[in-house]
């Protein structure tokens, strides 16, 4: 009996184990065979979707669709001139006329039709390669566009993610250093949580044949760009582009996504935020998740994800923790969070001087206001002034503090200064090779060592100087940028040659 | 007999003519001696190529001498030519088929004019547009050097030019001349050359040296010999993402002709 | 001579003249004027076939073509390149092999003389009733490569630098159809050619 009870059972099991098999397969067997590529999700459904682009730092509404659909994607190659520093331009070549180009936001699965359009005023031709692309060159190769044509291809976006796209035409680095590139967002067909703010900031190295702050119109310097020594290093392609008047913005408590993309072309990124925690990461903007993360590395022509939640008020800092780059090249963001305080978490003083420098002021107006006169050939003393002004602050008033007054026994005062009324184009000389040994100001004597300014320029020199002239009780008059830079080139003659 | 005859004095007069008129639409071309030349379509361990004496165009082809042709040429203007010879962008930027207009300068190179459009002024002169040897050959020159590639300053001149804006409608032709005596080369226009579909680039210009063998028989595509050589790159960019009958504001042409050699 | 025999000779001169101006506008293409614009046929190029005969190419009007270019010295593209329009042609049912033809232009005339293009037509079984194999000049051929969108660099070793494309050509010498892919029959390509060649 129980050997029959035990072939039944048996025989029951392989009949269920067959049944299953069968379904089974029957099942795999019903599945199209489209959907056995990931992310796949068929063919697109309704009508074609014109895309919404949007411009850095904002981005696209979310998506809430819940099928794979057409999407018609339209972008325009400019290149244009537009400022990189105050009094400072640059000839950028864009995706939709910024820098970083706009954004692009899709949902997985859905069939995109990209148009690149090359503006016929332009003068190189231009295609894209986008990350997001599983296809030869990622578009690249199907979308060569000379200046007044319009190339189209077609891909479907299989893979969610966050995804950098650049022009790759050659050479590919001058195109990419110029500004050409930009994200592309494929959300999850779920979607992605909610949040009260999402913003747009990418990295980008830049290369110019002038200094840091050199004004006027700069090249592109190959050269630099070969040896990977930027003159500038930026979030959203100028100083500036999101300080001031122009800072990202949140209130206390909300909910913030940063999509950070990292366009290079040379530079990785150590993402930090001064003063935030952020609480998830999607590092290199793929799936995973990293949490509680203070600094997060993007890869050149890469991207992340961060979301955090501000709790007290105050300037957040966005910089590259390559910490040179943030205070000597530009790489400095803000976001501007309102609300009220909350002692219980963070009582300190408001972001000092010495982190901002010149960016704690609202913006460098005056900077690029003196820089466009002077271009013209009427700058006025007040307008040196009020540039001089904007750049003391965190550059001399890290030691002389913000209103002169210098740090007793350490740092000696410019206000009122006998030692500067005494001979005030020596101060000039003092900017330019620094100073060290015994001096006495205003009867005391101070006995520090005053490194050489020399990442100042000419003419921020004469504004600075001529700012400290006429504040505090100094005896007044101005500097000029051609003083400057006469003292500047006898300075640079070899010990022993005649001076004049 | 006292005076000359009518006919005598029409003749004279319509001899006169012409000697007034054929200087003032004869071209200025300089003679370019020959030499031997290692362009960036030289391979690494090819020889460098020979290029035979011939002469060039001093300054490109302007508005004017431009539409003194199709003044002669019916055919050639715009709404006249077929397609197949010249797209929907040919001279846009002139006001009418026989007329500049005020957006257009005279002695500003002509733009807009498509491949084929050029070989014609060219034949139609008794030339034709230089090879792309020949026009990197006269283009490495300076204003004292006929091969200042390797100086950075050169090629940091003419990247800057391709940092401007394009403003090609209103410059006029006629800057420095270089060791050749030609001028413009740089700094204006880009220029069509007879041969702009042999440059051959890979449309995504990072697939150097892949294998695509079906697609660019004979060992790839472009193998830049010098990859410092992004000035000479991105007019070899630009001539190849063009086809025959397109044309393009930033584009325009010189014309060149063959000489027999000197004797030796 | 009578004026009656003067009018009639003057009538027969007459009549035989119209005789002779029709088959003249009859036997004559069509003026280019009727051409439509796109038409390569536009294209002002006298070629030689591997038979040694002069032809202009605006005399292939009125049959379908594949054109393709090439060199005979190349070892691996051309080759490849006629083998797959041959099969290309063969994909017509047996009915319609005769509507349409295969045109293979040189690029390098110095060395594809007309015994040369012949030695390629024998070598890969190619039927003159078919198929054209032709030189032309170097500007021709370059006027020809331009407007087909074939690219080709000679090298100083006298071997090509080239892509390869198929162009289908309908009746008027427009471009119907072209693929770049070679070593296997393209499939719309072929949709194509059987529109054309019903």
């Amino acid at each position: 009996m129980k050997r029959i009870e035990t072939i039944r059972s048996a025989l029951a099991l392989a009949g269920l184990a067959g049944l299953l098999t069968i379904f089974g397969g029957a099942v795999r067997a019903e599945e199209p065979a489209s959907s056995r590529i990931a992310g796949d999700f068929g063919p697109p459904q309704g009508e074609a979707i014109h895309a919404v682009l949007a411009s850095p730092p904002n981005v696209p509404p979310p998506i809430h669709r819940s099928y794979p659909a057409k999407i018609i994607v339209e972008l325009e190659v400019l290149e244009k001139e537009m400022p990189i520093s105050e009094g400072v331009t640059y000839t950028f070549w864009t995706f939709g006329g910024t820098v970083p180009g706009s954004f692009i936001r899709v949902r997985q699965g859905d069939t995109v039709e990209f148009h690149l359009k090359n503006n016929p005023a332009n003068k190189m031709p231009h295609n894209i390669d986008l990350h997001g692309v599983s296809g030869p060159g990622g578009g690249a190769a199907s979308s060569f566009t000379a200046p007044g044509h319009e190339s189209r291809f077609t891909f479907k976006a299989l893979n969610e993610g966050v995804y950098v796209y650049h022009c790759a035409t050659a050479p590919v680095g001058m195109h990419v250093a110029n500004g050409m590139y930009g994200l592309l967002l494929v959300e999850p067909p779920q979607g992605l949580p909610a949040v009260d703010h999402e913003y747009y900031v990418m990295q980008g190295d830049f290369y110019t044949t002038g200094k840091y702050r050199e004004k006027g119109l700069q090249p592109f310097d190959m050269a630099r760009a070969i040896e990977e020594r930027p003159t500038y290093v930026l979030f959203n392609g100028a100083e500036g582009a999101l300080t001031g008047d122009r800072a990202l913005v949140a209130k206390t408590n909300e909910s913030v996504r940063i999509y950070v993309g990292n366009g290079g072309p040379n530079l990785v990124s150590s993402f930090h935020i001064i003063g935030a925690i952020f609480d998830r990461v999607r590092f290199e903007g793929g799936s995973n998740v990293q949490e509680n993360v203070q600094t997060t590395l993007i890869p050149a022509g890469g991207a992340a994800v961060v979301e955090f939640r501000p709790r007290v008020p105050g300037s957040y800092v966005l910089v590259d923790h390559s910490i040179f780059r943030a205070f000597n090249k530009g790489a400095l963001a803000i976001l501007k969070v309102d609300g009220p305080e909350n002692k219980s978490i963070y009582s300190g003083k408001e972001l000092d001087a010495v982190y901002l420098g010149d960016r704690s002021q609202p913006n460098l107006s005056a900077v690029s206001a003196a820089a466009h006169a002077a271009s013209g050939g009427v700058l006025t003393v007040k307008e040196q002034i009020e540039a001089g002004k904007a750049l003391f602050q965190g550059t001399c008033s890290v030691c002389h503090q913000p209103d002169g007054a210098g740090m007793e026994g350490v740092f000696p005062p410019l206000a009122g200064s006998d030692f500067l009324a005494a001979n005030p184009r020596q101060a000039i000389q003092i900017l330019l090779q620094g100073r060290k040994g015994k001096i006495t100001v205003n009867g005391k004597t101070y006995d520090s060592v005053m490194p050489p300014m020399s990442q100042l320029n000419d003419d921020e020199i004469a504004n600075i100087l001529t700012y400290v002239l006429n504040s505090w009780g100094n005896p007044g008059g101005h500097i000029d940028m051609d003083e400057v830079r006469k003292m500047r080139a006898a300075l640079a003659k070899p010990a022993g040659s005649a001076s004049e | 007999m006292a005076l000359p005859s009518r006919r005598a004095l029409a003749a004279a007069c319509g001899l006169a003519a012409l000697c007034v008129c054929v200087p003032l639409y004869a071209a200025p071309y300089t003679t370019v001696p020959g030499g031997l030349f290692r362009g960036v379509l030289t391979g690494n361990e090819d020889p460098p190529s020979p290029v035979a004496r011939f002469s060039m165009r001093v300054t490109p082809v302007t508005n004017a001498e431009y539409l003194a042709f199709v003044q002669r040429v019916p055919r050639w203007r715009r709404g006249a030519v077929p397609i197949l010879f010249a797209d929907s962008d040919y001279l846009r930027a002139c006001a009418g088929p026989t007329e500049l207009g005020d957006a257009v300068s005279p002695e500003a190179p002509v733009t807009g004019v498509s491949w084929f459009a050029a070989r014609a002024f060219c034949e139609d002169e008794g030339a034709r547009l230089p090879t792309w040897l020949e026009w990197e050959y006269v283009a490495a020159a300076d204003a004292t050097r006929t091969d200042a590639r390797s100086d950075p300053a050169w090629r940091a001149r003419i990247l800057a030019w391709y940092a401007s804006s394009a403003e090609a409608n209103k410059q006029r032709v006629g800057g420095e001349p270089n060791a050749y005596g030609v001028k413009d080369m740089h700094g204006l226009i880009w220029e069509w050359v007879e041969d702009f579909n042999a440059l051959l680039v890979d449309a995504d210009s990072r697939v150097q040296g892949d294998a695509e063998k079906l697609r660019f028989c004979g060992a790839g595509a472009i193998t830049m010999k010098d990859r410092e050589s992004y000035a000479i790159l991105m007019r070899i960019a630009l001539l190849s993402s063009m086809n025959a009958a397109g044309s393009t504001t930033t584009l325009g042409f010189r014309c060149a002709r063959p000489l027999p050699e000197t004797a030796p | 001579m009578t004026l009656c025999r003067l009018e009639t000779v003057i009538r027969r001169w007459f009549a035989v003249t119209l005789m002779l101006l029709a088959a003249c506008a009859a036997a004559a293409p069509p003026p280019s004027a009727e051409l439509p614009p796109d038409s390569i046929y536009q294209l002002d190029i006298a070629l030689q076939d591997q038979e040694g005969r002069s032809f202009h190419l605006a005399e292939l009007r009125g049959t379908v073509y594949v054109v393709s270019m090439f060199y005979s010295s190349c070892q691996y593209a051309c080759p490849t390149t006629i083998e797959t329009v041959k099969h290309t042609l063969a994909q017509l049912p047996e009915s319609r092999r005769g509507h349409a033809r295969a045109l293979m232009v040189s690029f390098d005339p110095k060395r594809d003389t007309v015994p040369v293009l012949e030695r390629v037509a024998q070598e890969h079984g190619l039927d003159p009733q078919t198929w054209t194999l032709a030189r032309t000049d170097e500007a021709s051929a370059r006027k020809l490569a331009a407007v087909l969108g074939v690219q080709y660099r000679a090298l100083p070793d006298g071997d090509f630098n080239h892509n390869t494309r198929l162009l289908l050509i309908d009746r008027d010498g427009r471009i119907a159809g072209q693929t770049e892919r070679i070593g296997k029959v393209e499939p719309t390509f072929v949709d194509r050619l059987r529109e054309l060649a019903p």
